[in-house]
């Protein structure tokens, strides 16, 4: 199909303008939004995690990637909010309390959302509290926990006990994840998986649903 | 007693302050400061001047250095004990606690940190080269508005230049750290002037030389220190000590 090409592209090149123009396009023409997703988006993105991993993409592609990706997707949402349409997944995602960074982050929500799964980003500096809260309001399948300094780290270990407190563990799956995070750290808190990046993210979550 | 010193840059005031004062004869070493921007690629930068001081039959190999995102994990010397205070990073130190630092932290959320040696020796603009040119970890953050436009055109430069600084508008202060070196009035003015410029608002802290007095002094007192022995190897702890050896 041309516009899958062309909207597979347009992701992998982080031609926002474009991939907006041919989601358009390809929406006039009747194209299921489920099938742009499963058959442009998320091997697009598949292939922008391969590249990463690769070390022929770097974060500065990655970002426009996600940037494209949107672009298409705030097309494609609205549709499927009124159609009903369900993604496979829900996902929570934020940089724990006292953290302001976010890029990383942004990056994993991008390859979740461009994966083809439902995610919430509560942001940066998210207290335990906004966890819980999110987690009891959304239902969410999974929360996403991100770090990047070692002095915020412990706030990982606080949210999860915050959601073992409140009742809510075993109703999601916690990742981790951040530059000085480990999967040794991630262990010793109790989280269910760790990532080292984006595209071991979306891998992570895939595997975790199979599970299921 | 006989030691080296391997310091980052950034705490070369507090550092030559606490030296001159030291009864013991040390050589010692500065290093560039950023390093922990280098991710994994910082440790092998420490470990290669660890490796050489190892040779040299020191009594203590003494790191002016903290856990720095975990930059200093890893690190041994196979004859020489390693010593490195306790704290997650250089202001910690710089606090002279890092427990004072965890409750400064959690209750200024927002604050950037600055420090004389901060403001003396950071250069605008100034990236480290990784020792693997094709790492991923160089993500490009220093990068100028102009670069990143002439590198990826004017949409998507602008938007990757707004990407990289978003976060610097969710800082809402600047702490200026004073130690007490020399030039301090200086670094003061800068500091200020950065709040002013970035619409933070500005604090001043009194720092504490006594972790980086103590380390020199040869005073490990081990609720503040780790003292590795030789051949084993810098780990992060889960708790509040911070790191361990194994």
């Amino acid at each position: 199909m041309a516009q899958s090409k062309e909207l597979y592209e347009a992701i992998l090149n982080g031609d926002a303008k474009k991939a907006h123009a041919v989601t358009q396009a390809a929406i006039e023409a009747g194209t299921e939004p489920m099938t742009l997703i499963s058959e442009s988006m998320v091997p697009a993105m598949d292939e922008v995690g391969r590249l990463f991993e690769e070390e022929e993409y770097f974060v500065p592609e990655l970002l426009l990637a996600g940037r494209a990706m949107k672009s298409a997707m705030e097309l494609l949402r609205p549709l499927m909010v009124a159609s009903g349409q369900k993604l496979s997944a829900r996902v929570v995602i934020g940089t724990v309390k006292g953290d302001l960074h976010d890029i990383g982050k942004n990056i994993v929500a991008s390859m979740l959302e461009g994966s083809g799964f439902e995610v919430i980003d509560l942001g940066a500096d998210v207290s335990a509290e906004a966890f819980v809260a999110a987690v009891e309001e959304r239902k969410p399948q999974f929360v996403c926990m991100s770090a990047l300094l070692t002095v915020t780290m412990p706030a990982m270990k606080t949210t999860i006990e915050a959601l073992t407190n409140a009742g809510l563990r075993t109703r999601v799956k916690v990742l981790v994840g951040g530059a000085p995070v480990t999967s040794r750290y991630a262990k010793e808190i109790g989280a269910d998986g760790y990532s080292e990046n984006a595209s071991g993210a979306v891998g992570l979550v895939r595997n975790l649903l199979a599970e299921a | 007693m006989r030691f080296k010193v391997i310091s980052c840059q950034v705490l070369t005031w507090e550092m030559n302050h606490v030296l001159s004062r030291s009864p013991h004869s040390i050589v010692t070493e500065i290093l560039p400061m950023g390093l922990h921007d280098l991710g994994a690629a910082m440790r092998p930068r420490l470990q290669e001047r660890i490796d050489a001081a190892d040779e040299e039959g020191y009594d203590a190999i003494l790191l002016g250095y903290a856990l720095c995102g975990r930059g200093t994990e890893g690190l041994r010397a196979g004859k020489t004990q390693l010593v490195l205070p306790r704290a997650h990073d250089c202001i910690g130190l710089l606090m002279g606690s890092r427990l004072r630092y965890q409750d400064y932290f959690d209750t200024h959320p927002g604050v950037y940190f600055r420090s004389p040696g901060w403001i003396d020796f950071q250069i605008q603009g100034q990236t480290l080269e990784p020792a693997n040119s094709a790492a991923n970890y160089t993500i490009g953050e220093r990068q100028t508005r102009e670069e990143l436009i002439a590198r990826y055109g004017e949409d998507n430069g602008n938007y990757l230049f707004e990407q990289f600084n978003a976060f610097r508008r969710r800082y809402s202060g600047l702490t200026y750290i004073s130690t007490g070196v020399a030039s301090e009035d200086n670094f003061r003015s800068l500091a200020r002037a950065e709040a002013e410029k970035e619409g933070w608002i500005f604090e001043e802290i009194e720092g504490s030389l006594t972790l980086l007095e103590r380390l020199v002094n040869g005073k490990w007192d081990a609720a503040d220190f780790l003292v590795v022995p030789p051949g084993a190897t810098v780990q992060g702890a889960l708790g509040e000590s911070i790191v361990e050896a194994i």
